[in-house]
């Protein structure tokens, strides 16, 4: 493993803004600093290497941003989060006659598709749409195509049934070449599309806002800017859930949410 | 990033472990007392499904404040805290705690590399490390780099340890590690009480 120090990232920091335009002064330093360590190791490089091979520009610096950047996630990530959705937030959405949620940072669909399927098992999922945003190009692609390792399935069927899922969830997919591709009767209310929290503004209102693990990545500062824009985003009444280990805490934005669950990090907009 | 000004003397005290090293880490907690100069951090490896709240499994062995901490919480002296499962737990520059949830290190998240490392870096104080048993080599490189950086750095003997392996590592990775036995354990842990 080779270790980088903060001196060393806001070098490269910097180097990154004058090569591609891509800002990165907004990203907390102890995650930045722990991925960038972890490009050097895997492509056997220290950090003179790292400045020398960035000069290259185009794809070169592009790759480094994606992995710099890119999310981890998995479908039904966090069983109790999503039984307290079904049964706190989807009761509460039913009567509604459309309704549009938003998955903010969606890496490569996985928390959009769960979303979709339990829509569809509430009944709801023909007048939703999800839309599901990321800055990664790579991201939505992978995203689109609803493809997944057998192994990572593996994964998501426990956590799925764990979550109160009432099938299997083979039901929404079928297998080809070791592969798992989502059914696309599920993508038919999913529009993947590209969104930069950071730099983007508005772009629709929300009865459903899902940004989990995502506001981790960012310092104090942008966080309260992200956090403007969630709200902003959100209509009256509307839902918004944060990962288990974020909290409402240094947003600024405290008054304008009532907690649904404090634990599971669910709060509802009320002015 | 901006430095606390106040709180200067803020100091760590960094424990990581593993399979097996669960009774230890109680027996650390019974000999803890309020008031801790330091903010002392335990690291545990557990299952990303496990429920067990530690600060509600401990609390009747020591009287201070023991937390799993939210993302950005100040890192506090008087304090004990535990990582949470399936998130990396990160120590800011800033004296703020991160979370993480990049790749596994050894098949772990929490990983014991990401809190000792992001210690070693964060030009925060760290009072002692110490490592116990545990079956993978998370926490070698976390614990080398707090050595050459000058911090005092404790193995637990693999020879008494339920899972040597990860002991054994550490010291592979980095011979002038101290060692801790079931003999001096009481004593090194009241020095560093000190």
């Amino acid at each position: 493993m080779v270790l980088m120090e903060y001196s060393e990232l806001e070098i490269l920091i910097v180097r990154i803004r004058e090569i591609s335009g891509f800002d990165f002064s907004g990203y907390a330093r102890p995650s930045l600093l722990r991925r960038a360590s972890r490009y050097l190791t895997t492509h056997k490089m220290d950090f003179p290497q790292l400045l020398a091979h960035i000069e290259q520009g185009g794809n070169v610096v592009y790759g480094l941003i994606q992995e710099l950047t890119v999310n981890y996630s998995e479908m039904f990530r966090d069983a109790d989060f999503f039984m307290k959705v079904k049964a706190e937030v989807f009761t509460y959405l039913e009567s509604y006659p459309t309704l549009r949620f938003w998955v903010a940072g969606c890496a490569s669909g996985e928390e959009a598709y769960s979303l979709a399927i339990f829509l569809k098992e509430a009944g709801f999922l023909n007048r939703s749409l999800i839309y599901a945003t990321d800055l990664s190009n790579k991201a939505l692609t992978a995203a689109r195509e609803g493809i997944f390792t057998l192994g990572n399935v593996r994964t998501f069927s426990e956590n799925y049934l764990a979550a109160g899922g009432k099938h299997s969830l083979s039901d929404y997919y079928h297998v080809a070449y070791n592969k798992a591709a989502m059914l696309p009767e599920l993508r038919r209310n999913i529009v993947f599309s590209m969104h930069d929290l950071t730099g983007d503004g508005v772009f629709n209102e929300f009865q459903f806002i899902s940004c989990r693990n995502v506001m981790i990545y960012f310092t104090l500062e942008l966080r309260q800017k992200v956090f403007r824009l969630l709200y902003d985003s959100l209509s009256m009444l509307g839902f918004l859930c944060l990962g288990k280990r974020e909290t409402l805490r240094y947003s600024g934005l405290e008054e304008n949410f009532k907690v649904i669950d404090s634990t599971l990090n669910i709060y509802q907009k009320i002015r | 990033m901006s430095m606390a000004k106040e709180n200067d003397s803020l100091s760590l005290v960094l424990i990581g472990g593993s399979s097996g090293s669960f009774a230890i880490f109680e027996e650390i907690i019974r000999l803890v007392r309020n008031p801790l100069s330091f903010a002392l951090i335990f690291v545990l490896h557990r299952g990303k499904s496990s429920t067990a709240v530690l600060p509600e499994i401990f609390k009747n062995k020591t009287n201070v404040a023991m937390s799993e901490p939210y993302h950005l919480d100040p890192i506090e002296a008087n304090s004990i805290y535990f990582a949470y499962p399936d998130y990396h737990l990160l120590i800011g520059p800033d004296r703020r705690f991160y979370y993480d949830c990049t790749d596994k290190d050894f098949f772990s998240r929490p990983s014991i590399d990401a809190t000792f490392i992001s210690a070693a870096v964060s030009g925060i104080s760290v009072k002692a490390a110490m490592l116990f048993s545990g079956s993978s080599a998370d926490g070698a490189l976390g614990m080398k780099t707090l050595a050459e950086k000058g911090f005092p750095t404790y193995v637990q003997n693999p020879a008494e340890a339920e899972s040597p392996r990860m002991p054994e590592q550490a010291l592979l990775a980095f011979e002038k590690h101290r060692m801790v036995t079931g003999g001096n354990l009481f004593s090194i842990i009241n020095d560093i009480l000190q």
